[in-house]
Formats: structure tokens, C-alpha cells, sequence
């Protein structure tokens, strides 16, 4: 997986572009992770809220 | 005596305390349906919903540009900066909670009006979306708008490059945090937060069993 876009200029140079589009799937799945962990600790192992 | 962490600015009925006013909910939820629209117009082309976006995007840009500016004017306005700031207490009430934690046991320490946690989510959203905003207004100069033609020569090709990652960086954070935000939302011990975003108020119980009215001075 690539971190970064990149192209070429007219030189043959390499020009970053942005950030790889493929990272947007990584994102939303740390997102599900972080909410599924801490549901998961609120429900098993915290105790109740006041 | 008021303790240099104390927020002041709520106002208490009998049984009901004011915790957000109408203007800051207000600003909320435009720049929170502005975040939503402009996710939505950067994401979901990328995903294959193909539409006209740019225009979109841009002017939900700016309207969430005016947003902010407005909340800053309002803060500075109300004098009411320090009701973020992290101080002592907060990294007392941070130790709390993770040493709770640890014990599996309830924190002692009551916060004031925001938590830490609350705290870092807003200062995590203004880095994220200040970022966002000043790389998105720097990309705003290589479209014709109203107001101008587009300028692509305006920085080396070496520089738009970081623009385009900072600003990429930036929506893709954003993205994890607004899923965590909705979420911590609607947790059903959070909720009283959601329907003081939605109405304004918390009850004087929650006031009482959640926070330190030394820190969180209500008017009478």
C-alpha cells in the first residue's frame, strides 16, 4: 500500500500529489477498531458509571 | 474564590443548567454539517459515487471558514478562552481516570464544565480542521471562483505537493475522529452532552453528580 501520490513532470521528475486514497479504508477501519475496542471494554470490563 | 481553572458563563434555572448557548450550538452544528458535506464531497468520488463535487466543496470550505471565524470572534468576545485551556487540574483529573482505570474502579475527581477528554477532542478538531481550512483556502487560488482566475504558478510544484498531503493528512484524521465523536455521542452515559448540544441544558443532578462546581462556577 501506498503512503503518498505521485507523478511525473514534464521533466521526468517525481511531484507528490497527496496522500494515497488507498489510506481511506485504514482511517475507517482504525475508527471501527477504536469503537469497537472501547465498547467492548465499557460492556466487559469498566465498571458503571455514577 | 474562583480557581484559575474555573469556567464561568453557565446559568442555572431550578433544576435546569445552561451548559451551551444558542449561539455556540448553533455554530456547532453548521460546522459540523459542513465537516459532514465537505467528508462527503472529498470521499465519495474517491469511493465511485460520481458527482460534481468541486463547487460543493469549495463553498462548504468557506461557509465552514466563516464558522470558525465566528466561534473564535465569540470566544475572544465572552472572554471565555480559558475554558479549554489544560491546567493542573485537568492533568490531576487525567491521572484520575487512568489510575481508575487501571484499578477498574470509578475516578474520584469531578471536572469542570469539559473534561480533559473533551478538551483534546475540541483542540484535536481545531488542529485538524484549521489544517484543513489553510491548505484548502491555499488550493481555493488554483480554481476560478467569483472573485478571481485560477493561479496554479503560485507556489512550486514541490510545495503544492506538502498543500496536498497536509490537506489529504488532515480530511483522513478527520474521518477517524468524527466516527469516534458521533460515537462517544451517542453513548447512552454521554448523552446528557448530545442533548445539551441539541437543547442547551443539563439537569442540576447531572450538574451535581458529574462536575466540580469549584471549576464550574453557574450563575444562580
Amino acid at each position: 500500500m501506498e503512503l503518498f501520490r505521485v507523478s511525473r513532470d514534464i521533466y521526468g521528475r517525481e511531484v507528490l500529489q497527496g496522500m494515497s486514497w488507498d489510506l481511506l479504508w485504514v482511517f475507517v477501519g482504525v475508527g471501527c477498531v477504536l469503537i469497537v475496542g472501547h465498547a467492548l471494554y465499557r460492556l466487559i470490563l469498566a465498571p458503571k458509571q455514577r | 474564590m474562583t480557581t484559575p481553572s474555573a469556567t464561568t458563563g453557565g446559568s442555572a434555572t431550578a433544576d435546569r443548567i445552561v451548559r451551551h448557548a444558542l449561539p455556540d450550538r448553533l455554530l456547532h452544528w453548521l460546522c459540523a454539517a459542513c465537516v459532514l458535506i465537505l467528508l462527503g464531497t472529498a470521499f465519495l468520488p474517491i469511493v465511485g459515487v460520481a458527482f460534481g463535487w468541486v463547487t460543493i466543496h469549495w463553498v462548504t470550505g468557506l461557509v465552514l471558514g466563516v464558522g470558525v471565524l465566528l466561534h473564535l470572534v465569540r470566544v475572544l468576545a465572552r472572554g471565555s478562552w480559558g475554558s479549554m485551556w489544560i491546567g493542573r487540574a485537568d492533568i490531576a483529573d487525567a491521572l484520575d481516570v487512568a489510575g481508575a482505570t487501571m484499578r477498574r474502579a470509578l475516578p474520584q475527581r469531578k471536572p469542570g464544565k469539559y473534561s480533559v477528554a473533551q478538551k483534546l477532542i475540541h483542540h484535536a478538531f481545531a488542529v485538524v480542521v484549521l489544517t484543513t481550512l489553510v491548505t484548502g483556502s491555499l488550493m481555493l487560488l488554483r480554481i476560478d471562483t467569483p472573485w478571481w482566475r485560477r493561479n496554479p504558478y503560485l507556489l512550486a510544484d514541490s510545495t503544492w505537493g506538502i498543500v496536498y498531503v497536509l490537506h489529504g493528512l488532515a480530511a483522513l484524521v478527520l474521518i477517524t475522529m468524527v466516527m469516534m465523536h458521533v460515537y462517544f455521542a451517542l453513548r447512552p452515559e454521554k448523552l446528557k452532552f448530545t442533548r445539551a448540544m441539541l437543547l442547551g441544558w443539563i439537569t442540576r443532578r447531572e450538574f451535581d453528580e458529574n462536575h466540580d462546581k469549584q471549576r464550574w462556577r453557574v450563575d444562580p
